[in-house]
């Protein structure tokens, strides 16, 4: 247990990057040509401590707006938000799965004063102002704490409960401090009603429902996926993209049409998270800051691509048969697991720490980069080449569902949101896809990709507007709550 | 490099759209023209020459499916995947060739370029007869909330009917009523149609209305014929699940594409289970309740 808290405790973060962060991906799209294909450029990969993200990276040309005016077919609705009067403020708790997170969002009317969050670098501001021209998006603050199990375990409903209930105060107060605002000053509190995990669920919403009585603020319960789907849309810019949405627990293509957002293709089992977290369990990979993006890493690393089952049906995927066939792959006399590979590099006298693994892979591969020629004559099959084949596989499944998606509704957009969605190499063979089909591709960075709080504000606040709000004896959550459930008033 | 027979075939033909997987290409002939010389002297010149090409190139129209290289994937994967399913997709057409079903007549296989060449069907899909949804419209439009699950595979990829689609829907329909069909009378045929599939063993895997051609057929018994196309989707079926599927993937797409003819889906199940006799329909009857009922798409906590 006290191994878990100290492991947690390296990913506590927050926008002002004062915190420490585990990991930043960070990158920028080029604006298009008019001819209209889309660039996709990979800019950096900071690994350390701190990482700096601005909302610049997404430069969207005239261009770009009048393409999508053209996808919509000409007839532009007019957005059903009503016109804001002055300031709102909304307070989002997400805690659906591992990871608590809470935000504060504004929404002003246009031309207003630019700095009004006060703390000039704790305040980061998005102008995205395709939904509602009249409205300044403003992140006050976005604070995620994540809960971090040993490598081989995942994390189990009851502890990850536990670790929100610690955390919740913490997060939020961090949350509140970092916006500049009283919870007072709040309009509305946001919470995740589901989908996900019962009882992590339950601390946000008990949280929330504990805040709007002591402080007399409506409630609203959002959906999980609307929420990834909102903040998407926010940052990117995008109007009325087909939607990947890749986490631990989704894996869905999703197009909005007629105030629903409507789900195209799935996963008939598994999700592609959990997919890759249970594959990461198997090789024994770490979980700090997440499996996923261990995996990614060592992806890079590998050479070799391994054939394994596409499960592709239709606009659905299939992952379980995958995962089967690649665990039985780590039974096969040619996989050499790290432990052998370790104790062969500790042969050649490079001591190794206890208890850093990751560190010692890479040292280890300077080692064996040498040898590379050799290892590949020997036909032996390492974890890299696994996490290689694994996610040139998975992620090929995923780009085809998607491009059948915009095939069916004729759109041109995609917007990659979820965990899964800050993973580069899925976001480059979607950028290729798109290019092949004169289309663009959105991808928000990790902070707004992996579950967090911000992301529940964006959604709550615009259900807000819309007059909705969750009485307290109805705020519930729910573990299953389909995307297609939700009904998109904000929207035309 | 020499640039292959395909891809030849390609820098000729046009391109008709882009579908999810392939692009489709439209072509006159699969043979170059010829030429022919005419000794000066020769008395019926013009005529013999206005013969052949007429009846030569009507008759030759293909359309080519190119699985091009997808750059976004792996080249061992993409390569896998290109000629497998291509594979696949000929060897369906040639089975149910084989065994009377009426599909495009497979003119040419280029696995290792992922090109296929079909014979091209001249008449109109049933959705244009029916009336369904124009193309490459946000389909989900017309549907309603509850339909749009299921019916993602519906008019999804390489819609090849609306090549062959200059007319609009209601001449499809005039002409065929002109020549005395209802539609009960078409819903029988496609159940018949469907059931001559299924008893080869293969299911379509996206059995829709848009997959679906009417083609007229001057000399035959009946005044037209059902054309299933497109088996890009399609497999080997070995349990009564499989056929329940694929009928099932049929209901949604009439149930959402055709909203106003739902009533006559019964009529496509009637000579479907007719076309396939009692002792094979009553399990998949049986499953396709099942099917029905397991609503993988909805809110399990009901």
């Amino acid at each position: 247990m006290s191994s878990r808290s100290a492991s947690a405790g390296h990913c506590f973060y927050s926008p002002s990057c004062t915190a420490t962060i585990a990991f930043g991906i960070a990158y920028r799209r080029q604006p298009f040509p008019s001819t209209g294909k889309s660039k996709f450029h990979s800019k950096c990969l900071s690994i350390g401590f701190c990482c700096h993200r601005t909302f610049s990276y997404f430069t969207v040309s005239p261009t770009a707006s009048t393409m999508v005016d053209s996808t919509n077919k000409g007839k532009r609705k007019v957005s059903p938000l009503p016109k804001l009067n002055g300031r709102l403020l909304c307070l989002g708790i997400e805690g659906s799965a591992n990871k608590f997170g809470c935000g504060v969002i504004a929404h002003s009317p246009a031309p207003s004063a630019e700095p009004e969050a006060g703390e000039g670098s704790s305040s980061t501001s998005a102008h995205a102002r395709h939904k509602n021209p009249a409205t300044i998006v403003t992140v006050l603050s976005n604070v995620r704490h994540t809960y971090i199990t040993p490598p081989g375990e995942g994390f189990l409903p009851s502890d990850t409960a536990r670790h929100h209930r610690e955390w919740a105060i913490k997060v939020i107060s961090e949350a509140v401090r970092k916006a500049g605002i009283r919870i007072s000053d709040l309009d509305c509190i946001a919470y995740t009603k589901g989908p996900g995990m019962g009882t992590p669920l339950q601390v946000g919403s008990l949280v929330a429902r504990t805040l709007s009585l002591l402080h007399g603020i409506p409630l609203i319960g959002v959906n999980h996926c609307v929420g990834h789907i909102e903040m998407g849309r926010q940052i990117t810019s995008s109007h009325n993209p087909v939607v990947l949405y890749v986490s631990g627990g989704n894996t869905q293509v999703i197009a909005y049409s007629q105030q629903r957002y409507r789900i195209f293709g799935e996963t008939l089992d598994i999700a592609i998270g959990n997919c890759l977290d249970r594959f990461a369990r198997i090789i024994r990979l770490r979980n700090d800051p997440s499996p996923g993006y261990n995996i990614e890493l060592e992806a890079r690393k590998g050479r070799r691509f391994i054939p394994l089952p596409f499960g592709t049906k239709g606009m659905d995927v299939t992952l379980a048969g995958l995962l089967t066939a690649i665990e039985q792959l780590t039974k096969d006399k040619r996989y050499r697991s790290w432990d052998s590979r370790a104790s062969r590099a500790q042969g050649r006298g490079s001591a190794l720490p206890p208890g850093e693994a990751l560190v010692v892979e890479e040292d280890q591969d300077n080692h064996i980069a040498n040898g590379q020629e050799v290892a590949t004559e020997e036909d032996v099959i390492t974890p890299q080449d696994l996490c290689f084949s694994l996610q040139e596989t998975t992620f090929a499944m995923l780009v085809e569902i998607t491009e059948r998606a915009m095939a069916h509704v004729g759109a041109k957009d995609v917007l990659i949101v979820g965990g899964v969605g800050s993973n580069m190499r899925l976001q480059e063979m979607m950028g290729i896809m798109a290019s092949e089909r004169n289309g663009r591709v959105f991808a928000t960075d990790e902070s707004f990709c992996i579950d967090n709080g911000i992301m529940i504000a964006q959604a709550g606040l615009l259900a807000f507007r819309m007059g909705q709000t969750t009485p307290i004896e109805k705020a519930t959550i729910t573990q299953r709550f389909r995307t297609d459930q939700v009904h998109v008033s904000w929207r035309a | 490099m020499t640039i292959s027979a395909s891809h030849h075939l390609l820098d000729q033909a046009m391109l008709i759209k882009q579908g999810a997987e392939a692009k489709v290409y439209s072509l006159d002939s699969l043979l170059p023209q010829p030429t022919i010389y005419w000794p000066p002297s020769g008395p019926s010149k013009p005529s013999s020459t206005a013969q052949i090409q007429q009846t030569t190139a009507p008759k030759c129209s293909v359309i080519l499916k190119y699985r091009f290289k997808k750059q976004y994937r792996h080249p061992a994967l993409d390569l896998s995947l290109t000629r497998s399913r291509l594979a696949f997709e000929a060897r369906a057409l040639a089975r149910c060739t084989r065994a009377g079903v009426v599909v495009p007549h497979v003119m040419w296989v280029d696995d290792r370029n992922g090109v296929i060449g079909m014979e091209r069907i001249d008449g109109w899909s049933v959705r244009e007869v029916l009336g369904g949804g124009a193309e490459g419209e946000m389909t989900v439009e017309e549907e309603d909330e509850e339909e749009i699950g299921e019916m993602e595979m519906e008019r999804s990829k390489d819609q090849v009917d609306s090549i062959n689609a200059d007319e609009t829907e209601s001449e499809g329909w005039t002409a065929l009523r002109s020549k005395g069909v209802t539609k009960e009378h078409l819903m029988t045929s496609i159940g018949r149609a469907i059931a001559k599939l299924h008893g080869t063993a293969i299911i379509h895997g996206d059995l829709t209305t848009s997959n679906m051609m009417v083609r007229f057929t001057p000399n035959g018994s009946e005044p037209y014929e059902i054309v299933l196309i497109d088996f890009g989707l399609s497999s080997t079926a070995t349990l009564p699940e499989h056929y329940a599927v694929d009928l099932y993937v049929l209901e949604r797409a009439f149930a959402s594409t055709h909203p106003q003819s739902e009533g006559l889906y019964a009529g496509v199940l009637a000579a479907y289970a007719e076309g396939l006799g009692e002792k094979k329909w009553r399990p998949i009857q049986t499953k396709l309740k099942e099917v029905r009922l397991r609503g993988r798409k909805r809110d399990m906590t009901g």
